[in-house]
């Protein structure tokens, strides 16, 4: 059976396929927004903008016929000193300006107008500017009075005639910017209420995400805590065992190799109390009587070594008195030993966890610090008993992370006994290793 | 050549290599200060609108200023036009102030003494030697009836209305100018004038709703322009229906010339307020053809007729061709104009005059190497037609005048606010004209302000540059060689110049021409195209001085400037 990518449990396919929702909605909403600014570019574009330039245009062509009018006007009057052909330059730039804005109003004028509306204004200015010239022929022709006349009867009411088609198309054009504005509207409400719900799927997607992630990291939590207990358990199992097995070798290293070699060398001291004084046999059990005593100390001192009997008959205190000279001996650094404020008991497992504790912290000092001097502090406090082992060496940090089997073992021995460790460094460098222990809890160990 | 001169000679070249034509017009301090001399001067004068309360239209636009050579002693004169006040409203004797120039840095009255101590409601001035007898003679643009003065050569002036033929005409007359627009020698006359109006016809306008206020030129009807053609005997003929230039529509405030397709015949720009500027096409026949439509000078970039005051029309980009500043309303910003290929590009908003020039209301205009670079810059003054306007729109009434400096590159700023003088004070500004009054070879202005004071400040240099100056006497073409361009060439750069009168509003600055030069001590060449059609050149010109230039004569160095 194939093995699946994610442990069983995990949450991550689960949060990939929300996060593959979560972009599918997006690039959805994201493609649904385009189509619309694209549709309101496009009504934009065709529409308005153009109605709006066309409006420009009718707009520039009906304050060219008002201009014309004005002419018309002035020329009515009769108050310039000049004759009526005078205006003709003036009507001929209205002229020029006027065909350029039909022009450019015929390529932006709206789609929906007719062929009929399209012709009937350029027709209308062709009929006028016919009559315009005619007009100026007969002023040309020193007709002013009839040219005037013509004026009043033709141009005025042709003029006019053209003011109200431009009007009506800009009305018309009008009436177009309204109707896309309202379609722009439209699209706007659409977009908006689409917003709205896009923001309401989101949210609720957000929400349902949250309360799965939730979920997942309580079960994940909860297993790490078994995990956790689980490994605790073991340790206390493994170091329970080792402490068990190490007093065991201890005893019979004590009890039995001891009682052998002291009978060997008792029966080795008579065998040589019995051979002939000055004798080489008696020289020789003398020797290897000495060989015995030398060999029940070494195997006495391992005992001592692997679990000091002292600490289940005298507890803590009397063990550190004894293990510090012999490490200050055996290690050839100076140790001070400072106890302070009122002893109590420190026995059994109790004691064995912080007599591990000391001697690991050490066998640091003196294995990796560089420190040719530590001190080793017992404090007595009302509630806790507190453990310093210090040193001005190298340091923890600058000896490299890497926990070894050592620092984990006094870890596991201090949560053992529900206390706190921890490594400092101290103001003048090297390493400060505490562990505080409630009372209360080295009284419940102590058994 | 001695060890003095060879030394001196090496210093030269060795400062000449050091010059990088880039660096000539980029220099970024304004190089110049302002000084106002008017008091020091002599120049006492205050403008009489004639506002009694009434707010009728022309109070509010006058008036204008000249600077002249009347005495053609070279040196300039100063002309203040003036207004008076309205009949049935008389409080004071008002009238134009010719100011002589005593050549000591002081001016003269001289106005009586001149026989111009006339009341007449005046508005612009146009100065030019119509009769050709070297002696500039003075057209004087009123609300009414213009004026004509013939300068007798005694230092005074003959009124020639009437005989001149100018007379029996009633108007609200604005800008004029000179110029020979059939290129016979003799100097034409164009008018601009503003809107059909009379004491009686004013209308009510109000920007407050409660108090009557100025007029904008929508509420009256529009005036023709008119063209007198000089007919060489003292008279003129009404040419405008004839030309084309008539039409009833025009509401003209500003009018400048320039030779718009460089055929060497004279064309027209007319600045019309919310009305199109029209771009006069000389056909070279007698008649004109408005073509501002094509040439995209007759409306802004949105289509719109701007309220435009005054004109200049100048080489300011050293392209060749003449480039268009209009100024126009508070809110639509001065129209700056780039000739190309036949047409004008507003670059108003790229040269960074347009947001400089958004808020205020520009009246006189003028283009002038203020700090002798090389580089035309752009002289504005602004201020509003209503003093109620405060209140309503929050721009001032009094505004400060505007002094665009031309980097070379394209770009202007406006430096009014560095030079000093005072110059940046706001005003109600109204005519702009400039002059080299104390001859030192570089240009001075003169500000005229709508029922106020006139200002005449004194252009300091203070970077070293120089100037070369050119006085123009024509034989063939006209005395006063209006119309003729001088084109100098240097070290790979050129400057243009026309020689013309008319341009800013209701103003008109010196007809000497003025060019900077930087540090440079001479040029290649000058090239001057007579109107006549004569072209002459001359070489290795040194700089710092005048010349009189006279057609068909040669050039002659002046002491000085």
């Amino acid at each position: 059976m194939a093995r699946s990518v994610w442990p069983r449990g995990s949450p991550t396919p689960a949060l990939i396929l929300g996060l593959i929702i979560t972009l599918a909605a997006v690039v959805a909403y994201s493609a649904y927004i385009t189509r619309q600014i694209s549709g309101l570019r496009e009504l934009q574009n065709n529409l308005v903008a153009r109605n709006r330039k066309d409006s420009l245009q009718l707009l520039r062509i009906q304050n060219d016929i008002n201009q014309l009018g004005l002419a018309m006007r002035d020329m009515l009057a009769n108050d310039e000193p000049y004759p009526l052909t005078a205006w003709s330059a003036q009507f001929q730039r209205i002229h020029a300006d006027l065909t350029d804005a039909l022009k450019q109003e015929q390529q932006v004028a709206v789609a929906d107008r007719t062929p009929e509306q399209r012709q009937y204004l350029g027709n209308s200015l062709a009929q006028f500017w016919d009559a315009v010239d005619r007009t100026f022929a007969l002023a040309g022709e020193g007709k002013q009075s009839e040219a005037r006349t013509q004026i009043q009867i033709s141009l005025q009411a042709r003029q006019e005639a053209l003011t109200t088609a431009v009007a009506r198309l800009l009305v018309q054009n009008n009436e177009a910017e309204e109707q896309a504005a309202q379609r722009i509207a439209e699209i706007y409400d659409r977009v908006q209420r689409q917003v709205y719900v896009f923001l309401v799927a989101t949210l609720i997607a957000i929400l349902l995400t949250s309360l799965y992630l939730i979920r997942s990291n309580r079960q994940l939590f909860a297993r790490l805590a078994t995990l956790s207990e689980q490994r605790s358990e073991l340790a206390q199992k493994l170091i329970s065992t080792q402490e068990s097995t190490l007093r065991h070798i201890s005893r019979e290293l004590h009890d039995e190799f001891g009682q052998i070699l002291t009978a060997v060398g008792a029966m080795l001291s008579r065998a040589g109390n019995q051979a002939p004084e000055g004798s080489k046999l008696r020289a020789e059990l003398r020797e290897v009587c000495e060989i015995a005593q030398s060999t029940l100390e070494k195997v006495r001192s391992l005992s001592q070594a692997l679990h000091p009997v002292m600490l289940d008959e005298t507890g803590l205190e009397t063990t550190l008195d004894w293990y510090l000279p012999v490490v200050e001996r055996q290690a050839g650094i100076h140790i001070c030993y400072e106890k302070s404020g009122t002893p109590f008991p420190v026995d059994g497992n109790a004691a064995i966890h912080l007599y591990r504790v000391v001697q690991e912290a050490l066998n640091n000092v003196t294995r990796h610090s560089g420190a040719g001097k530590a001190w080793v502090r017992l404090k007595f406090l009302p509630k806790n008993l507190q453990l310093e082992v210090e040193d001005h060496g190298t340091g923890f940090v600058a000896q490299g992370t890497k926990q070894g089997i050592g620092l984990i073992a006094m870890r596991e021995r201090a949560e053992l006994l529900g206390g706190v460790l921890e490594f400092t460094q101290p103001a003048e460098g090297g390493t400060l290793v505490r562990l505080q222990v409630l009372r209360e809890k080295l009284d419940s160990h102590a058994g | 050549m001695n060890r003095r001169s060879f030394l001196c000679g090496i210093a030269a070249a060795a400062a000449a290599s050091q010059i990088d034509p880039e660096n000539l017009l980029a220099s970024p301090a304004p190089g110049f200060r302002l000084v106002d001399v008017t008091q020091q001067s002599g120049i006492q004068f205050h403008h009489n609108s004639g506002a009694y309360g009434g707010k009728l239209l022309p109070e509010t636009l006058g008036s204008g200023c000249a600077f002249l050579d009347y005495d053609a002693d070279g040196w300039q004169d100063i002309l203040l036009i003036n207004g008076m006040d309205w009949p049935g409203h008389k409080r004071e004797r008002s009238t134009l102030k010719l100011y002589r120039n005593n050549r000591n840095g002081t001016f003269s009255d001289v106005t009586r003494s001149a026989g111009l101590d006339i009341e007449m409601y005046g508005m612009g001035v146009a100065i030019g030697d119509y009769n050709n007898d070297g002696y500039p003679d003075i057209l004087i643009t009123c609300v009414g009836q213009n004026r004509l003065f013939k300068n007798t050569r005694k230092g005074n002036f003959v009124d020639v209305t009437k005989s001149s033929g100018l007379g029996g005409r009633q108007a609200f007359s604005t800008s004029a100018l000179w110029f020979d627009f059939d290129r016979d020698g003799l100097l034409d006359l164009f008018v601009c004038n503003y809107v059909k109006w009379s004491p009686e016809h004013d209308v009510f306008c109000s920007l407050d709703g409660k108090n009557k206020s100025y007029c904008t030129p929508e509420a009256y009807r529009g005036e023709t322009c008119w063209l007198f053609h000089n007919r060489g005997d003292g008279t003129f003929e009404d040419v405008t229906a004839h030309s084309g230039i008539f039409d009833s529509s025009s509401k003209s405030l500003g009018v400048a010339m320039l030779d718009y397709d460089q055929d060497g015949w004279p064309d027209l720009l007319v600045a019309n307020d919310t009305q199109p500027n029209k771009l006069y096409r000389n056909q070279r026949n007698g008649t004109y053809k408005d073509v501002a439509v094509e040439a995209g000078i007759a409306f802004s970039a949105e289509g719109k007729a701007r309220a435009g005051m005054g004109v200049d029309v100048a080489d300011f980009d050293n392209s060749g061709t003449p480039g268009v500043a209009i100024t126009n309303f508070d809110n639509e910003m001065i129209g700056l104009y780039r000739a190309s290929s036949g047409s004008f590009a507003d670059v108003a908003t790229q040269s960074g005059v347009g947001l400089a020039s958004k808020n205020t209301l520009g009246f006189g205009c003028v283009f002038l190497d203020s700090d002798l670079d090389g580089a035309l810059d752009l002289a504005v003054v602004n201020g509003h037609i209503d003093d109620t306007v405060r209140n309503v729109r929050g721009v001032g009434y009094a505004q400060p005048p505007q002094l665009f400096l031309n980097n070379g590159k394209g770009a202007f700023h406006d430096v009014a606010a560095e030079v000093g003088g005072g110059f940046r004070q706001p005003k109600v500004g109204r005519g702009l004209a400039f002059g080299d009054f104390d001859r030192d070879g570089d240009l001075d202005l003169l500000i005229t302000t709508n029922h106020g004071a006139a200002y005449l400040y004194r252009n300091d240099q203070i970077a070293g540059n120089r100037s070369i100056r050119f006085r123009l006497v024509g034989t063939k073409s006209n005395r006063d060689a209006i119309g003729a361009s001088l084109k100098i060439f240097d070290n790979g750069s050129i400057q243009s110049r026309l020689v013309k009168g008319g341009s800013s509003y209701l103003s008109q600055s010196e007809l000497p021409v003025t060019f900077g030069v930087g540090k440079r001590d001479k040029i290649d060449r000058v090239v001057i195209q007579w109107p006549s059609g004569r072209t002459e050149e001359y070489k290795d010109i040194a700089t710092g001085r005048a010349y009189e230039c006279v057609e068909a004569k040669g050039i002659t160095r002046l002491q000085g400037f």
